[in-house]
């Protein structure tokens, strides 16, 4: 550590301290809707922050990098925090949270995104991890009205354990097969010829995917998706389904492009992985009858999407995958985001008879909703259409074309869902209860969501161009 | 005779890891625990890391599994009926167990009182410790003592009960 390192770290440390304020805050004050705008003001400055620094050469500490790669990823994570408390506000005066603590835990989640997709080292990569899981443990259990939201705080908690322990152990094989943490080091040491270690490395390789299994919600690994999900209260949903599987993403990638050849030793088996995953996600959301379970399978299948184009190994791969996790996360925080500007003190409309007719009652958020889900759904002329087509397309070609096929055909599935939404909203039938009228600011996210992924679909070249520039 | 020893302990912490999985009785399966705890500590002084070890008896076996003996007590969570069957069958694994960890512990001290089998090129002093992990980790250490602030505000946030704030 020395100064230009604390001064790479500055926007991080200016979250940090932030959050600790607006904790000390919330003490003695007792306006929720004041230390949430406070939130949102802290990581948007610390998102101007990091995007208004002066470039620093090198890495920070040795433990994590401060290169486009990384300060892309830092901006990203911070403005969806401050997204994701735009969406908060009414749900956290409603539900009388403890303010200060929600909105500290929100920005530390944020800090431990930022942290691991810059990681150039494994222990820079787990304690990433380890902080936003840790206030994700927390925020899921937000909702304390809720038995399901402990439930879904509690399976978060047990399932992330098992998950901690695999990356630990994996983290160590690695480190007793090629005797560094450092990232390109770590993974290239795996393949020393003479290396009678290398069977050990490539079990905690393997353990290292698991752990990221369980995190992205990959098949075999996927249980605990749709359940929390349910439980958790549309705003923290919406980061969690955004930058917690999205920073995991960015690290990965990370990883896999350090790895060099080691990496073709498991590709195979991740072959199949993302096979299952995206006809599992396409397939398991089907006879769902309920929103937040059905966006947990579109979320299963849009990480399978991703691991197709990881899968690619090749430069124009990783900047489909980047492309793709950007708009996954504005579709999906928008989505959310008008699942929670329906929500009234903490009961948001979940079951899809609630959303019977409600596109007549409510037309303009639904018509959102219905082109955010087509998005996801990656309809042409949308965002997502532009992402599938790149990750897709890089697939073809560097030779993944049974994968790709499998690719499409489970889009097309995933389709059948997605539009069983919209005709739910649009159909005559309409529902005595009345959800919430919303309120500026969430109207302004949904707003600013919709924009990006109309743009995004109609000149998706600039954000291209940035990401073939970052790529590290 | 490190290396039988070696092997020795991880039986020793093998068998007395699945006994604490296994048992019914949430104190027994601390002392499991603890037993695991003091052989493994013995393999890292072994592997030439003598801080690590006596940390892992400290924090560990002394620290964290007091406190884990303190809650189960508290909230009352052991058995209150007497099983079946005379006591010492229930305590002979554990007694057996612990005998052996003890007799490694003697036999380095009888054998190897400098500690010359660690061997030079591997042993770590606490002050090369301290070095690495305020020096090279100090960023990492910072980040690890605010998760565990965040995770203590998170405990409280969720464990606390609420007053005049609508239903907890």
């Amino acid at each position: 550590m020395n100064w230009l390192d604390l001064l790479a770290l500055g926007p991080h440390v200016f979250l940090v301290f932030g959050a600790t304020s607006l904790l000390l805050l919330g003490a003695w004050c007792s306006k929720t809707r004041v230390i949430l705008l406070s939130g949102i003001f802290v990581s948007l400055l610390s998102a101007l922050l990091s995007g208004i620094a002066p470039p620093v050469d090198g890495d920070i500490a040795g433990l994590f990098s401060a290169g486009g790669y990384a300060r892309f990823f830092t901006i990203f994570w911070f403005l969806t925090a401050a997204i994701t408390l735009m969406i908060s506000v009414r749900f956290s005066i409603e539900l009388n949270l403890n303010a200060g603590e929600y909105v500290a835990l929100v920005l530390f989640a944020a800090l431990g995104m930022a942290l691991l997709s810059s990681a150039i080292h494994l222990l820079g990569l787990f304690l990433g991890l380890e902080a936003l899981t840790l206030a994700f443990y927390v925020l899921i259990a937000s909702n304390r009205r809720s038995e399901l939201s402990a439930e879904a705080g509690l399976k978060y908690l047990l399932l992330g354990a098992v998950a901690t322990g695999f990356l630990a152990f994996g983290i160590g094989l690695v480190y007793t097969a090629s005797g560094s943490l450092h990232l390109p080091e770590a993974f290239q040491g795996l393949q020393a010829e003479d290396g009678h270690l290398r069977a050990w490395g490539l079990l905690g390789w393997g353990l290292l995917l698991t752990a990221v299994g369980f995190k992205i919600s990959l098949v075999p690994f996927h249980l605990w998706t749709a359940d929390v999900y349910q439980g958790t209260p549309s705003p923290v949903a919406a980061f969690l389904s955004t930058g917690a599987k999205g920073a995991v993403v960015a690290g990965f990638i990370g990883l896999v492009i350090s790895s060099g050849s080691a990496w073709k030793d498991l590709s195979d088996l991740l072959w199949v992985v993302a096979a299952l995953t995206m006809i599992f996600g396409a397939l398991g959301g089907l006879p769902q009858n309920n929103l937040k379970r059905l966006l947990a399978y579109s979320s299963i299948a849009h990480m399978g999407t991703v691991l197709v184009g990881i899968l690619c190994q090749t430069p124009t791969g990783f900047s489909a995958t980047i492309f793709y996790i950007v708009v996954y996360v504005i579709a999906n925080l928008g989505t959310f985001g008008v699942i929670a500007s329906f929500s009234r003190a903490g009961e948001e409309p979940e079951d899809l008879d609630q959303w019977r007719g409600l596109g007549y009652r409510n037309p303009l958020r639904c018509t959102v909703l219905t082109l955010l889900l087509l998005s996801l759904a990656g309809l042409p002329a949308t965002a997502g259409f532009i992402g599938k087509f790149a990750i897709f397309h890089a697939a073809i070609q560097s030779g993944l074309v049974s994968l790709a096929i499998i690719g499409i055909i489970s889009s097309l599935i995933a389709f059948a869902y997605y539009l069983k939404v919209v005709i739910v909203m649009f159909s005559p039938e309409s529902q005595a209860d009345r959800p919430s009228p919303g309120e500026p600011l969430e109207f302004g996210v949904l707003a600013a969501c919709t924009t990006a992924v109309i743009l995004l679909g109609l000149f998706p070249g600039p954000l291209f161009d940035l990401i073939s520039k970052i790529l590290p | 005779m490190a290396s039988i020893m070696f092997y020795l302990l991880s039986l020793i912490l093998l068998t007395a890891t699945l006994l604490c999985i296994f048992q019914r009785n949430p104190v027994h399966a601390v002392l499991y625990l603890v037993l695991g705890f003091f052989s493994l500590a013995i393999m890292f002084y072994l592997l030439g890391a003598p801080l690590v070890a006596a940390w892992e008896v400290i924090v560990y076996a002394g620290a964290i599994m007091v406190l884990f003996l303190f809650i189960i007590m508290m909230l009352g969570l052991a058995p209150q009926d007497r099983p079946e069957g005379p006591g010492w069958q229930r305590w002979l694994p554990f007694v057996i167990l612990m005998a052996a960890v003890l007799a490694c512990t003697l036999v380095i001290i009888a054998l190897d009182p400098a500690a010359t089998a660690q061997g030079e090129p591997y042993s770590l002093g606490p002050q090369d410790f301290g070095e690495a992990l305020f020096g090279k980790y100090a960023l990492a250490v910072q980040v690890v003592s605010f998760q565990l602030l965040f995770a203590a505000v998170g405990a409280y946030n969720l464990g606390r009960i609420q007053r005049g704030k609508g239903k907890p």
